[in-house]
């Protein structure tokens, strides 16, 4: 329980901290030093998140990875990673992102560690395969990790709702991937927001009051992002409806067998 | 060629140098640099289709961020044209200095991207790899795993799917999917028993979760927090006698906590990189320049970084000191010149 | 040494203990051969002598076990690292990096071993298994043969005194796995290692085995030198097979050791007749394909009639694969390919499948449904045919599967598994069935399992084609063999040619009686 506990606290330390950087341009904009302000802006919101990252990480090492769940981990996100490959062979419009329906799952199914693990590593693995290792990349590591790391929220809300196996289960899921599909973009977007160099007019103004500076903010997200959060919303529904169930039996199979590991592989 | 610490003491050089000013004769000749640097690089076919791609797609960066900044702005004295005041957002005048100041926007992400594709094409998937600090030797594992086995089951994805259709599916709807996302998953997952077998069976062990994780954690927190306020209270024009401590305190505590796990990981590493002649004298290289600048900075009286278009455009002008982080963009070309190996 | 003593132990979860009370003792250098069914137990055995039974899979273990002064079970696999390797079945699961060398390596940096040393150590294992030549090659590269040798390197580095092998053939060709078997046996004598293998494939290690293990299904053992074993099993190599039916005493384990006897010779009655000509199910003239600009097929012409079981042999490499997926039409192909006379290429991939049906090198790529029932239903939705319930169990009892219809198919045996994929895909009725490869990994009596549903296709109409490299299976089955190198076919002709002419291909009781037309045990026939 005191581990659990201890956890949370620091799940939502990393929250806050991460939030604060993310939002950082709304909540302060009337800072005092032009230079400083305008150019420590994007390495120090990269900083913060880099260490929310490291911190996260430490907690789970300790916590969580021995050889088995590492070799485990290892190879569930070179399948995701895989699958975010395969998104031009899968047919239907725009970005139908597969590779979020496998880190809400394991997030769902195994944890909010193993969640937030396979967010964070599935984007890193990828960009470091596809040479796409940027400064794009601690924003995408840590919305997707939250992703993950959100999903695990949702087991005592359906167990309490006694929905298990149910329709209810699959729509809460895919409610939560609809929402998860849009917040990725937004998140996605602030952390861009500093690096477009604050652009004021489509930026923030050291001069600005909340309100204009978040006018300006929804202009540049509703002409940037907002059609492919939409279509990856729409894509994680679809295909959270349609696959959550088996793959949830498949994790349920597999879990139990775990503990026979080489049991019935060859042995009966 | 150079090995993996030289390539990253110039980057971050190079990436901080590009994050603390605006003035774009120095981004500019930098963005120059990088593309001939990358042009260097470049081993694979197709080389100067990617030259024009990047071309066209940091043009339309810069094009598009300064139409845009110079729409939504409203500073500025040279005045274009105007919009009539009510428009909201829009309404306004149309200056110069905006579209400039847009177009420098343009021209820091573009040379953001042009160092990133950099570094991507300097350093091999495993050198970046083994950036990953010791104390992470677990995360470094899972991204190792990953890699190694990201081939083999790209190429099952391609049998399974190919056994499926032979069976009859028609691979159309998303839910055709499961018959090869689901035997994909479960062999997946069963591989992923026997390879930790087989690490373990090799003495590959991680202590058993324990207690101990709550001091690292904490110290990391407070750490991290230290900077975090450190940062803000500078925003704020608090003296630098309060937000420097709180710097220095958060990167010390990060770094006594980083250090410490990192002997605590008891394996060695096979794979050494050698440091080379050339790798040496880039290092100093960099290292003068950046102990140089800041001297300069100091004590001297700096300008050109804090160039800004507004109010009324001037031409930006250039000083040494400063420039010759511009010119070390150069220094892989010049050094790999005369290292012919 | 090794010592076991009253060793039981029972998996989590298990109803009973899967080893029961065993008692052993193992001398040092010498090379011991586990054998028995799946099932008997022989991976757990294995996986005791390293710790990873109890440690990595639970389960209540009682016991002593003793292996060169080491304790395994109190204190588990990280220790027994040192000085036991083991190697697994599954060439590709078992590597973490993609370079040769560093995988080789893992072991010492795991160790903390400091770079000087292990430079030194893992050049001397790399000299000593001949690895020097594909040193800077991408694991992803070899192939499955070099792929366990570096399993080997990587488990022996540093110094060991055991080597552990669980079946590191099974995913192998019989050419490759020769090889791997002879280097095993080499380095016994080289580093004075002792060596534990469970195989299948007893006949290559036989004449290098010093002691056989036998596990019973009933949890005993049997061990012992392998003549002593042998004449207490039932199961045993065609050579010992032939041996006891000729009355050959004392049991020869090489073909060296089998006397010069005089066997009268017979009519061979009826031996391995071709089918009756019936109908041409498949037709191939002059077919030629390509991937990726290399020619893999060079003019393939051969006819298949309904009823006939053709094995395809050769090399990997050799086209096999190439061969089928053509036929299936997912490659293209230039020359002329009739399917029951029509010609594929005008008919479309849909009505292809109608026709035949195919069972992948790995039958598991086919399973993901929940009971074995579900996989049927799912063949027949995807053809869009129906049968009702009844019909389907019928089905079923035919191959053995009708008590297992609702259970999870992933927890079933090989054997079993390969058995459900037959179902799925034969359920259509396809009038032309290819195999490939299906006899990895499966035991004698799935092997005997599957032989006898190939013949029941075969006398039914159904047209097979085999390619597989177990040539002691293939000749107690094959109508007509055809042999591919480099893409070409160099032979179509009788299974007896075929499995006695060609060096390659011989199966041990054409090694025997060669020129005596006997490819098989069976053929002999006691006077």
């Amino acid at each position: 329980m005191k581990s659990r506990f201890f956890r949370l606290t620091i799940d939502l330390f990393v929250l806050l901290l991460g939030s604060l950087s993310l939002l950082a341009p709304f909540i302060f904009p009337k800072t005092t030093s032009p230079m400083v302000s305008q150019s420590s802006f994007p390495i120090m919101v990269s900083l913060i998140i880099i260490l929310c990252l490291l911190i996260l990480f430490i907690e789970a090492q300790t916590s969580l990875l021995d050889s088995k769940m590492i070799a485990f981990m290892g190879i569930l996100i070179a399948t995701n990673a895989s699958l975010r490959f395969l998104e031009n062979a899968i047919p239907g419009p725009g970005a139908i992102s597969p590779v979020f329906f496998l880190i809400i799952i394991s997030g769902y199914y195994f944890g909010s560690r193993i969640g937030f693990l396979m967010g964070v590593m599935t984007m890193f693995v990828s960009g470091l395969l596809t040479g796409g290792v940027g400064p794009w990349l601690p924003g995408q590591m840590i919305s997707a990790g939250w992703v993950g790391q959100f999903s695990a929220l949702l087991r005592p809300a359906i167990k309490k709702l006694n929905w298990q196996g149910k329709f209810g289960e699959i729509i809460l899921l895919g409610i939560h991937g609809a929402i998860w599909g849009i917040l990725y973009g937004v998140i996605m977007n602030l952390w861009y927001w500093p690096f477009i160099g604050a652009l004021p007019g489509q930026g923030w103004l050291n001069d600005a009051r909340l309100a204009i500076n978040l006018q300006r903010y929804g202009v540049y997200y509703l002409s940037t992002s907002l059609l492919w959060d939409i279509t990856r919303a729409v894509g994680n529904i679809v295909i959270l409806v349609a696959l959550t169930k088996p793959v949830l039996r498949i994790f349920d199979r597999f879990n139990r067998r775990f503990t026979f590991q080489f049991g019935f592989e060859r042995e009966r | 060629m150079k090995t993996t610490p030289a390539w990253i003491l110039w980057f971050f050089t190079i990436l901080i140098f590009l994050l603390s000013t605006r003035n774009p004769s120095y981004i500019l000749f930098i963005i120059i640099g990088l593309f001939f640097v990358s042009f260097r690089l470049f081993k694979q076919k197709g080389r100067d289709n990617w030259i024009k791609q990047n071309l066209i797609f940091l043009s339309s960066i810069i094009l598009a961020s300064s139409a845009i900044n110079s729409l939504f702005t409203h500073s500025g004295r040279t005045i274009l044209f105007s919009f009539p005041q009510s428009w909201p957002l829009i309404g306004g005048i149309v200056t110069l200095e905006s579209l400039v100041y847009g177009a420098i926007n343009g021209l820091i992400i573009s040379a953001l991207f042009l160092l990133f594709n950099v570094l991507n094409l300097a350093l091999s998937i495993k050198q970046l790899t083994r950036l990953i600090p010791r104390a992470f030797y677990p995360i470094a594992m899972i991204v190792t795993i990953s890699l190694t086995f990201f081939p083999s089951i790209n190429q099952r994805i391609r049998e399974i799917r190919e056994a499926q259709m032979i069976r009859g599916n028609p691979m159309k709807k998303i839910s055709d999917w499961l018959p090869v996302l689901a035997p994909l998953l479960v062999s997946s997952l069963e591989k992923g028993l026997i390879l930790s077998e087989s690490m373990t069976s090799r003495g590959f062990f991680t202590s058993k979760p324990s207690h101990k994780t709550t001091f690292p954690v904490i110290t990391m927190i407070i750490g991290a927090f230290s900077i975090f306020s450190g940062w803000i209270l500078s925003l704020y024009s608090y003296s630098a006698y309060i937000y420097l401590p709180l710097y220095i305190l958060g990167v010390t505590m990060i770094f006594l906590v980083l250090n410490r796990l990192g002997k605590a990981v008891k394996t060695t590493r096979y794979h050494q990189e050698e440091l080379r002649k050339y790798d040496m004298l880039a290092i100093v290289i960099i290292i003068l320049v950046i102990l140089f600048l800041s001297l300069v900075s100091i004590y001297g009286n700096l300008t050109s970084l804090n160039y800004t278009p507004y109010p009324s455009l001037v031409f930006p002008n250039i000083e040494l000191a400063p420039f010759l982080i511009p010119l070390l963009t150069l220094l892989p070309i010049m050094l790999n010149h005369h290292d012919k190996n | 040494m090794i010592k076991i003593k009253s060793l039981t132990f029972q998996y989590p979860g298990s109803t009973k203990p899967i080893l029961r009370d065993l008692n052993l003792e193992i001398n040092p250098g010498t090379l011991t051969l586990v054998t028995g069914a799946s099932g008997s137990g022989k991976s757990t055995l294995l996986r005791c002598l390293n710790g990873l039974v109890p440690h990595f899979s639970g389960g209540i273990i009682t016991g002593n076990i003793g292996v060169f002064g080491l304790d395994p079970i109190n204190q588990g696999p990280e220790v027994m690292a040192a000085d036991v390797g083991f190697v697994f079945q599954e060439p590709e699961a078992q590597f973490v990096y993609n370079n040769i060398e560093d995988e080789i390596a893992f072991a010492l940096e795991n160790a903390g071993i400091p770079y000087e040393e292990m430079h030194e150590k893992v050049s001397k294992i790399i000299e000593k298994l001949s690895l020097k030549d594909i040193c800077d090659k991408n694991i992803q590269q070899i192939s499955g043969g070099e792929k366990q040798l570096v399993a080997i390197a990587s488990a022996l580095v540093g110094g060991k005194k055991l080597l552990i092998l669980d079946e590191p053939t099974s995913q192998l060709d019989p050419q490759t796995a020769d090889n791997l078997l002879s280097v095993i046996t080499k380095m016994k004598e080289g580093l004075g290692l002792t060596i534990i293998i469970a195989e299948h494939r007893l006949e290559r290690l036989l004449p290098y085995t010093d002691n056989l293990l036998h596990l019973q299904s009933n949890s005993s053992l049997i061990f012992g030198r392998p003549r002593e074993v042998f004449s207490q099993i039932d199961q045993v190599p065609p050579l010992i097979e032939i041996a006891r039916k000729l009355q050959i005493s004392p049991l020869p384990i090489k073909i060296e050791e089998f006397p010069q006897i005089q066997i009268e010779h017979q009519d061979s009655q009826n031996l391995h007749l071709s089918a009756e000509a019936g109908k041409s199910i498949l037709s191939l003239s002059r077919v030629s394909a390509m991937i990726d600009q290399n020619v893999i097929l060079k003019s393939v012409d051969f006819e298949l009639r309904n009823g006939e079981i053709l094995n395809i042999l050769g090399h990997n490499g050799a086209g096999k694969t190439t061969l089928l997926r053509s036929i299936l039409g997912l490659i293209p192909s230039s020359g002329q390919i009739l399917l029951n006379g029509i010609n594929i290429k005008m008919i479309d991939f849909h009505n292809i499948i109608e026709q035949v049906a195919y069972l992948p090198q790995n039958p598991n790529d086919l399973l993901f449904a929940d009971t074995v029932m579900d996989e049927l239903r799912i063949t027949l939705k995807n053809h869009q045919m129906k049968m009702d319930r009844f019909d389907m169990e019928i089905f079923l009892e035919h191959f053995g599967l009708r008590e297992k219809q609702d259970d999870y198919p992933r927890d079933l045996s090989i054997g079993e598994r390969q058995r459900v994929a037959l179902a799925a895909i034969m359920i259509v009725k396809p009038n032309l069935v290819l195999l490939d490869e299906p006899t990895r990994g499966l035991d004698y009596n799935a092997k005997l399992a599957l032989s006898n549903l190939i013949k029941d296709w075969a006398h039914q109409g159904v047209a097979i084609i085999l390619v597989t490299h177990d040539v002691e299976f293939a000749a107690t089955l094959a109508d007509r063999v055809i042999i591919l190198e480099n893409g070409q076919v160099i032979f179509n002709g009788h299974p007896i040619s075929a499995f006695s002419k060609f060096q390659a291909y011989q199966t041990q009781t054409a090694r025997l009686f060669p020129d005596r037309g006997w490819i098989t045990p069976e053929d002999i026939r006691r006077k």
